[in-house]
């Protein structure tokens, strides 16, 4: 323990110079605005600021992508609490309480909630980031070839079951990713795959430009597409924290915290799940329930802690597994691999220190996000009222250069029209875009370990069904896929409806 | 509020997933096995692919079953309808695919392509507005501005600042 606390000590020591600190205000600030405008998403932003940091190092330019997607996060809540939208898919939960805060005139003290609620959550996940990672990365060293297999295929069927409304949808589009990453050379003989003779097609997709595609351009469509009149926002009172809106509700905001953290350790589900889940446990225990809908100062805490400790918890299987807990990690991880660093299960044998480096970036990223919520109250409110037939184009001349800067090569920008245009297509039918992303991201894992575990058992299916955690994973997945299946769930419901009756009868 | 897709729009992508997958199986069926190699045949190409592509077969015909229980085939008649104005989605892809796939690399400097697409784009987007309330000669001085302006910060950003190489 104090081995990790003296890493931490040093980390934190590491970027305390002050250019990093110039790189923490500005990739704050900008992480924060990318959130508060609706239709730039976390996900978009992290990936767009990685061509950015191509130059720097590696540490300096992780530090500025989780700023910015810490930021991000905390932003969304701004339009969410002012204009009804949220900024981001994962503050569509703040919209409810925060909205209803600002049409009572009370949106200085809603966004107070989301300053002290989001930096509270960070430092929640950050928490069980230091505590959690050595251990799940211990854990992860006993992975073979069969347990990374069905971790693949737990991470998109999980995902698929929890993000949108239609689980089917949602496995469909994993198992289209899961797919498109096996296009081009494969890993074991490097066979060109469902090329058709294409030279640029053989090195695959790149995920940037898949996932610049995929969550900026699809968005660049979707806002251009619909007309949108100016923003009215409400008058607003005072914006600054109050101590006892935390102090009253610790307990909501310690169980949202502890939420945010575990919706985010499970592969591909993400920020907005983990905002919902924390503001469904609030209502479910609070003594005010009948206020949640209506302007609940613990329903809109609850909401900003659950998805800004989730954060956080995303990066925990990145690090210890190399499978993202959310989208935005999903690039985070694709630019640690770009800049050099190999996440994953030994990352705690050759470099422990890079785990205490990320919680460390946590904490300036929370400390970025608490000094601009503070300050920063009025020249947001001007950005948000730029209309966003002025944004989009800027926006789509990032997702360009985003897209050509890291291989500099103009296949990765068509790429990103193909990606873009076919997630437009999928999201305007209701199929969730997580699910699809954690398929282009686990399909190399999955095709690798399937195979490698074929090898090792000469083509015996049995290890990959008896070994432990083998057995844990298929397992969950097994169950996620069965209760989405109406008759099982039914019965499901039915037996523990009889359990509970039976167990309340011996009682 | 986006709606729903209706059952029969479900019918149709079901078909497409089929389709799909099963063109994913043939491929990876048809692809060579490198047996003159002699690898192991576990670890042959088209395992994975062949594996995922009859999954989406499956998937599919689950959600044919799900939309035609849902009464899909009673809509037969009916397109599902868009929520969306095309015409805004048109020009909007138009543009935007013109700028990076027609612009953008073909000898015409970034950051005057960059400029010409941006302005335009925003004239183009804030043209009934504008004509409505008499602007248009500020609307595009507005455009012009935001679009010289756009490109002049992202050349200096990332060509001179961040060193990164633009197309």
């Amino acid at each position: 323990m104090f081995d990790g606390l003296s890493l931490f000590g040093r980390s934190l020591l590491d970027f305390g110079d002050p250019l990093t600190l110039v790189y923490v205000a500005l990739a704050s600030l900008l992480g924060i605005v990318i959130g508060a405008l609706p239709g730039l998403t976390a996900t978009m932003g992290v990936a767009l600021l990685t061509t950015l940091t191509l130059k720097m190092s590696p540490e300096v330019a992780l530090l500025v992508l989780i700023c910015a997607y810490v930021g991000a996060i905390y932003g969304g809540s701004r339009s969410a609490i002012l204009l009804n939208i949220p900024g981001t898919p994962a503050n569509a939960a703040a919209c409810i309480d925060g909205y209803a805060l600002a049409r009572q005139g009370l949106a200085g003290r809603a966004m107070g909630i989301s300053t002290t609620g989001s930096v509270v959550g960070t430092l929640i996940g950050m928490f069980f980031l230091a505590l959690f990672t050595p251990t799940l990365g211990e854990l992860a060293l006993k992975f073979g070839a069969y347990e990374f297999f069905w971790l693949a295929v737990f991470g998109v069927v999980i995902s698929g079951s929890l993000t949108g409304d239609d689980p089917l949808k949602g496995w469909l589009v994993g198992f289209l990713g899961l797919f498109l990453a096996c296009v081009g050379q494969d890993s074991i003989h490097a066979f060109e795959r469902f090329t058709f003779d294409n030279r640029d097609l053989a090195g695959g997709f790149a995920l940037i430009p898949a996932l610049v595609g995929a969550f900026g351009f699809a968005e660049v469509l979707s806002v251009l597409a619909e007309k949108f009149a100016r923003p009215v926002i409400h008058k607003y009172d005072s914006y600054l924290p109050r101590p006892r809106d935390v102090l009253q509700y610790w307990r909501t905001v310690l169980r949202s915290g502890v939420i945010g953290t575990f919706v985010g350790i499970v592969p591909g589900v993400g920020e907005d799940v983990a905002a919902w889940s924390s503001y469904a446990a609030a209502r479910r225990a609070s003594k005010e329930a009948d206020k949640f809908g209506k302007g609940s100062v613990e329903g809109l805490m609850a909401a900003e802690t659950g998805d800004n400790a989730c954060v956080p918890g995303a990066i925990i299987p990145v690090l210890a597994l190399a499978v993202p807990g959310s989208a935005p990690a999903a690039v985070l991880m694709a630019a640690m691999i770009i800049h050099g660093v190999q996440p994953g299960p030994l990352i705690m044998v050759e470099n422990p220190k890079f785990v205490y480096d990320v919680v460390a970036m946590m904490l300036y990223a929370t400390l970025g996000i608490f000094i601009f919520g503070l300050f920063l109250v009025r020249p947001l409110i001007k950005v948000l009222q730029v209309p966003r037939d002025i944004i989009m184009p800027i926006v789509f001349v990032l997702c360009v250069i985003g897209s050509f800067a890291i291989a500099q090569r103009l296949f990765d920008v068509w790429t990103m029209l193909g990606f873009g245009a076919v997630g437009f297509i999928l999201r305007r039918f209701n199929y969730p875009m997580a699910p699809f992303v954690l398929g282009i991201v686990l399909g190399d894992l999955l095709d690798k370990n399937l195979r490698r575990g074929l090898v090792l058992s000469d083509g015996d299916l049995t290890p990959f069904f008896t070994r432990p955690i083998s057995i844990v994973l298929w397992g969950i997945t097994l169950i996620a896929i069965m209760m989405n299946i109406r008759a099982v769930s039914a019965a499901a419901t039915r037996a523990a409806g009889a359990l509970k009756s039976r167990i309340g009868f011996v009682r | 509020m986006e709606q729903r897709p209706s059952a029969f729009a479900d019918l149709l992508w079901s078909l497409g997933w089929i389709v799909l997958g099963a063109a994913i199986v043939y491929g990876a069926w048809t692809m060579d096995r490198l047996e003159y190699m002699h690898i192991n045949p576990y670890t042959a190409p088209g395992l994975v692919p062949g594996v995922l592509g009859g999954s989406l077969v499956v998937m599919g015909f689950l959600l044919m079953l799900r939309s035609v229980r849902a009464g899909a085939l009673k809509l037969a008649g009916g397109m599902p309808q868009p929520h969306i104005d095309l015409k805004r989605l048109g020009t909007a892809f138009f543009l935007c695919v013109g700028y990076a796939a027609g612009l953008v690399g073909r000898g015409l400097p970034f950051w005057a392509a960059t400029a010409l697409f941006v302005t335009t784009t925003i004239f183009v987007f804030q043209w009934p507005e504008r004509r409505q309330n008499g602007q248009l000669v500020k609307g595009a001085l507005i455009a012009l501005v935001c679009g010289i302006g756009t490109a002049a910060a992202v050349t200096a950003i990332f060509q001179e600042v961040f060193l990164v190489r633009l197309p």
